[in-house]
């Protein structure tokens, strides 16, 4: 598939050639990484979670719950791309209300893994990432709250990137975790992520999370020698695949003339505990809205309490409903103050921990998940998927850009890709040391 | 002021019937007799790992959180009525008329 960039420079007839043959391959293939084909502007197609408002769509966040319901605005993000050059093009699968890791929750139906088709794409923006990866589209939008548009990207050999919270904004993204949430691109290359990431960005009044700074265009220059941390004490609980492209990986960043700093960071359980306090609080909180009397699918009911809680069981599948009751219960009295407010505490905790690493180093090199892409079906105690968030989940929490980056592939020609964090509102440098990166892993697809 | 109620290990919270149906209520979902006793089990282990965070010290540390610096923007308290998205809304709503949704009755 043509990149992005290049795609840029081709005429409205050669882009509405481009759009029909993604449609007849996205069609032909068995990916399962399209639900819909709806566009929306003029210019290249970029492909749209379907947790992204775009005017007179049907957006459903992959579930039961939201069928039938049409988005009634553009998400600011779409108002950009149409202003930009480009359009949205096709929603793409996605686990429900975006929580999971491997895209199997969706009312949709499972996306494959475009390198394997009886593994899974990640999640939860599979559809996005097994579509980039797949050679479907040109370019994606994802979200991620606690590593969902890095770890599908890395899954399936393609470039992920989460910004700063604050720097795009969620207006018109369904809302999951809101203190987490961040919109991104999903792309071929590094170059690509960086051009639609500048488009998406910037300050808007709708938000009232987007932060108001001034951010320049990027200026990608790969020659800059950074300092890269490693952390020494995560590596240890990956597989020996991830392990041994993790070190191929810092040798290629040496030889490229940077210098590499060795740290340690807490044990990452205690991201994923807070995590899954914070995300399910603040989901059973944004959930609450869908009660069936304002938008998507109503269920039956005779009077108004059987209409919300017919609503609500028939319309939420199993995750959701988990996530939901975990939430209410660290919200409830009597736990409210020893879970909710001990997970806020320990958030001001995390984030000191990568400030004092960033006080020595520009980036941070971490896995992006402990394994590559597992087989479908293969996940089935969901604490057993949390802890699979062990390496992205944190970023979320501390609100820093990170990007995931594809670097080798095991012995069955799956990729393995690695991420590099970057202090907050320096993308600038994000992306510096990821066309580096790039460089230096000679990764082929 | 602060109660740590995690600290001490002897008091981990079992999830039991009574607090499945009190979350229940809470979220307004009803679960299945036949899938009960697993999420119960689901959402004991997931409670009895997040119980882990009571290692950490976190005394003095503030109980709310932003990454944002400068706190939550003031605006002026205009209305903006966008017409076309109530209508769009109204019109795709499971049931309405004229300006309303319609709901069961509320009062029997």
């Amino acid at each position: 598939m043509i990149t992005l960039k290049v795609a840029l420079t081709k005429t409205k007839e050669e882009l509405a050639e481009i759009k029909s043959e993604l449609e007849n391959l996205a069609k032909a293939s068995d990916l399962n990484a399209y639900i819909g084909f709806e566009n929306s502007g003029e210019g290249v197609p970029i492909l749209i979670k379907d947790n992204i408002q775009v005017n007179g769509w049907s957006v459903t966040s992959g579930s039961k719950i939201l069928q039938g319901y049409i988005a009634p605005y553009d998400a600011t993000v779409i108002t950009k791309l149409k202003s930009s050059g480009m359009m949205a093009f096709g929603r793409s699968n996605m686990d429900e209300f975006a929580m999971g890791s491997t895209t199997e929750s969706s009312f949709y139906g499972i996306t494959k893994n475009p390198y394997d088709i009886s593994r899974v794409p990640g999640g939860s923006s599979g559809g996005a990432a097994a579509a980039v990866g797949g050679g479907i589209a040109i370019a994606a939008l994802g979200s991620d709250t606690g590593g969902s548009i890095r770890q599908p990207a890395a899954y399936c050999g393609c470039v992920g990137m989460k910004p700063t919270y604050g720097r795009v904004s969620r207006y018109g993204l369904a809302a999951y975790a809101s203190s987490l949430d961040q919109i991104g691109p999903i792309t071929q290359n590094v170059e690509d992520a960086a051009i639609l990431y500048d488009i998406i960005k910037g300050h808007d009044p709708r938000d009232s999370t987007s932060a108001d700074i001034e951010d320049s265009k990027t200026v990608i220059n790969e020659n800059r020698k950074l300092t890269i941390a490693v952390i020494d004490n995560y590596i240890s609980e990956a597989s020996s695949d991830i392990q041994k492209a993790y070190s191929d990986t810092i040798k290629a960043l040496q030889d490229a003339g940077h210098t590499i700093v060795h740290k340690n960071m807490q044990n990452t359980k205690y991201d994923i505990a807070t995590y899954y306090i914070l995300a399910t609080a603040e989901a059973a909180t944004n959930l609450a809205r869908f009660d069936g009397v304002r938008y998507g699918r109503r269920a039956e009911a005779s009077n108004v309490s059987d209409l919300y809680y017919n609503t609500r069981s028939e319309g939420f599948g199993d995750e959701v409903k988990r996530r939901i009751l975990l939430g209410n219960f660290v919200l409830s009295s009597g736990y409210y103050d020893a879970y909710y407010l001990k997970a806020q505490r320990v958030r001001h905790l995390i984030r000191d921990e990568f400030n004092t690493i960033f006080n020595e180093a520009d980036l941070i090199l971490s896995p992006v998940a402990p394994s590559v892409a597992p087989k479908i079906g293969a996940v089935h105690d969901p604490l057993e998927m949390y802890k699979s968030d062990m390496y992205t989940i944190a970023i979320n929490l501390a609100g820093l850009p990170a990007l995931s980056l594809p670097v080798a592939k095991d012995s069955d020609g799956m990729p393995i890709g690695l991420q590099l964090i970057a202090k907050a509102f320096d993308e600038q440098t994000l992306f510096d040391g990821a066309a580096s990166m790039e460089k230096a892993v000679k990764y082929t697809k | 002021m602060y109660n740590n109620k995690t600290s001490n290990k002897e008091e981990n919270v079992q999830i039991d019937n009574t607090i499945l149906e009190k979350l229940e209520k809470l979220s307004h979902l009803k679960i299945d007799d036949g899938k009960k006793e697993e999420i119960i089990h689901q959402l004991s282990d997931i409670v009895a790992y997040v119980e882990n965070l009571s290692e950490l010290d976190t005394s003095g540390l503030d109980a709310s959180f932003s990454t944002l610096t400068g706190g939550t923007p003031m605006r002026e308290d205009v209305s903006s009525k966008q017409e076309e998205v109530i209508k769009s809304i109204l019109a795709h709503a499971p049931q309405s008329e004229d300006d309303f949704f319609v709901v069961p009755a509320i009062i029997e």
